[in-house]
């Protein structure tokens, strides 16, 4: 039986990735740090398997990894563990280079000092952030980078480590250099769940108003089941290497709004520019047996200048040429289909915060 | 008019020295951070500076020492050389070099962010950062290719430079540094290591010199022209990335061809590879010996660097080239050995 060790196992990706491996028969071995609040909620629906095991572990703590890639033998290491909000890294650039940027080269290390060189295969979770402001357009493995954040930078020091542990010391350490990929699993404070989740919440009459960044941006998006199938696909190859994950479409953070809206009966109209833009209602349509709040009118998107990044990324798209050359690999779940899980998913949500409210929940908190 | 003060991280390295004297001579307050102890005293010692950098405790590894020390100084100027710098080394001390190299420049960064968002900033990038980027001549868009563990660390610091520039608008710059040398240059860094040694083995004081790659290809210029062009860099109107480098390219056997005759001491090569042997021509004794100890597991085979842009922008050239560095190096060490004093 293979086992992998996926660090950041309790993200969006370390579940579906979990998933993925549980279902070909791999022992998992997740790290999870430890916290004050529970992180599981993403592997829940897997905790019962006894091919799933959880360890305490951080990303800057070289003897804690040491030990586990001791104790576990992994053949393969699936490095998701980050510290991975870009706007949070201009807040926190030292915990981010040190979790995202050494947390990788730890791990490099601890392989290589174990002398598991031959065995263990290392998958590193790389972005397309690295382009940042783009050299060219679409992005592909051979594009120069230009980090645009501490977090592209970090993400970008774990990127080069990859690639000389590869060539210093003939590891089998590959780079998935991977667009933006979601899924109803995404963290809450990304962009695209943020404006699923408030669409839903507003439908509901929960929310008044989404507040929004810099709706210009444009971003390849695809799912995030789709990409950690290509994150096992780079490690089974004959020869490691850096792969492109992307989809080769582009949509803009406005087109994303609108159709998450459409998707739950609602079209929005646009007036005004820059930080004065508003999205209004212009219709919705009732939604059987949903009591639905939002009216023809009501202003529901606003800009909030706190939500641009210092240093913004206009434009990313992917070319995955490679990807689906090398790896046979091609994303399968659309743009269209994505919105429309994440819109569903965030609408059953809103619906039980709704009914739970209804019936009392939160009113009796200070007694 | 008011005492500019400069705040120098890594001061008793080889450019931080340079850089001192350079500074004072400008009528600037010189502050300087470095390890704690003496180490590097003596580089102070022979530019005729000791004592007159003021030393602050200042750990790239300690935030708050940081904060402390620019709250206290209010520095105009601050140049970074503090560095785990050797490359060979990173390979074996990675996560040291990455915590100072890298981590190290975001919490410098971060901290002048807080204390003294108003203050230049020089970050000492590196021509590493080419790596294996081929044969031709490296500018300033040219594309990164890290080789080491070291370069990979600075990488990181060269980019989050230009970040804070870009984003939080500040006066950062990088200078990427090709090879510069000089006798006030480490003994571990094979240019030293060979000048010093031809002159003691001319002297009688050492049998032989062992070294790695002979093949590989530097651009080499004199540090105490470097740090001039560094001081330049904050003098601008507008903040920028600049090379610095002579543009030619010269191996290390030619290097150790050059010191040996600077000795008096013509050099004959035999063999291949790790067996090859450099020979005194006159006495066919071996002073040259090839060791696998000193080679990388990953190496840079060329590097060479095109300085038109801080030609232009800056007015900077180099003016010691490779026909003069290596046996300007040679004298000051056959100056050491007869106690005589360097000329710096």
């Amino acid at each position: 039986m293979k086992k992998a060790l996926i660090t950041g196992v309790t993200g969006q990706d370390g579940g579906y990735l979990a998933e993925l491996l549980l279902g070909k028969g791999y022992e998992v071995h997740g790290v999870r740090r430890r916290s004050a609040s529970f992180n599981t909620a993403r592997i829940s629906h897997l905790i019962s398997n006894p091919r799933l095991k959880l360890h305490y572990g951080d990303l800057t703590d070289s003897t804690n990894l040491t030990r586990l890639i001791a104790e576990i033998k992994p053949d393969e290491i699936y490095n998701l563990g980050a510290q991975s909000h870009v706007a949070v890294s201009f807040e926190e650039p030292e915990y981010t280079a040190d979790c995202d940027g050494l947390g990788t080269m730890r791990l490099l290390e601890a392989v290589r000092l174990l002398g598991l060189t031959n065995k263990t295969r290392i998958y590193q979770a790389s972005t397309s952030e690295l382009y940042g402001k783009v050299r060219e357009i679409p992005q592909s493995e051979t594009t120069p980078f230009h980090p645009r954040s501490p977090y592209g930078a970090a993400k970008m020091y774990a990127y080069w480590i990859t690639v000389n542990y590869r060539e210093s010391y003939e590891m089998f350490a590959c780079n998935g250099i991977l667009f933006n990929h979601e899924s109803p699993l995404r963290g809450e404070e990304f962009v695209t769940r943020k404006i699923t989740r408030a669409m839903a919440r507003i439908l509901l009459g929960e929310q008044n108003c989404l507040y929004m960044g810099n709706m210009n941006s444009l971003r390849d998006w695809g799912h995030a089941k789709d990409y950690v199938r290509a994150m096992w696909l780079i490690l089974q190859q004959p020869k490691p290497e850096d792969f492109v994950i992307a989809t080769g479409k582009q949509y803009s953070v406005r087109e994303f709004i609108e159709l998450a809206a459409r998707e739950l009966g609602m079209t929005i109209a646009w007036s005004g520019k820059g930080v004065g833009e508003t999205g209004c209602v212009k219709a919705v349509k009732p939604i059987a047996g949903l009591d639905v709040k939002v009216k023809k009118g009501d202003v529901i998107v606003r800009v909030d200048p706190k939500f641009y990044r210092p240093a913004e990324v206009e434009t990313l798209l992917g070319n995955p040429a490679k990807a689906r050359k090398v790896l046979g690999w091609k994303p399968e779940i659309s743009f269209a289909r994505l919105v429309a899980e994440m819109a569903a998913s965030d609408l059953k949500l809103a619906l039980s915060e709704h009914c739970l409210k209804k019936a009392g929940y939160g009113a009796v908190k200070n007694c | 008019m008011k005492k500019k003060k400069a705040l120098i991280t890594g001061y008793r390295g080889q450019d931080g020295a340079y850089l001192s004297r350079f500074l004072l001579g400008k009528g600037y307050e010189v502050y300087g951070a470095d390890r704690a102890g003496d180490s590097g005293q003596w580089r102070l010692r022979e530019l005729g500076i000791e004592r007159k950098v003021k030393e602050i405790a200042l750990d790239l590894l300690e935030p708050t020492n940081i904060i402390d020390a620019l709250e206290k100084i209010k520095p105009d100027e601050i140049y970074n050389f503090a560095a785990q710098s050797f490359v060979l080394v990173s390979f074996s001390q990675p996560v040291l070099t990455a915590e100072v190299n890298a981590v190290g420049v975001a919490r410098l960064l971060e901290a002048l962010r807080k204390a003294a968002p108003k203050a230049r900033f020089f970050q000492a990038s590196t021509a590493e950062l080419f790596g294996s980027t081929g044969s031709a001549q490296k500018n300033e868009t040219t594309d990164f290719y890290p080789k080491s563990p070291y370069a990979v660390s600075k990488l990181y610091a060269h980019w989050l430079t230009v970040n804070y520039r870009q984003a939080q608008h500040m006066y950062a710059c990088n200078g990427i540094l090709f090879n510069h040398e000089s006798p006030l240059r480490g003994e571990e860094f094979v240019t030293r290591k060979i000048a010093a040694s031809a002159a003691r083995i001319s002297k009688g004081l050492q049998q032989k010199v062992a070294v790695g790659n002979l093949d590989a290809l530097r651009d080499w210029g004199y540090a105490k022209e470097y740090v001039e062009g560094m001081w330049l860099m904050l003098q601008q109107p507008r903040p920028d990335d600049y090379i610095l480098a002579t543009g030619e390219t010269h191996s290390v056997r030619e290097w150790i061809e050059a010191s040996f005759a600077a000795a008096g001491i013509k050099l004959e090569w035999k063999g291949k590879g790790l067996a090859e042997k450099g020979r005194d021509a006159r006495t066919g004794k071996v002073r040259v010996e090839v060791s696998k100890d000193f080679y990388r597991p990953a190496d840079v085979k060329e590097l060479v660097g095109d300085a038109a842009k801080a030609r232009k922008v800056l007015g900077w050239a180099p003016r010691t080239r490779f026909r003069d560095l290596p046996a300007l190096m040679v004298q000051a060490e056959l100056a050491r050995l007869e106690g005589k004093k360097v000329n710096l």
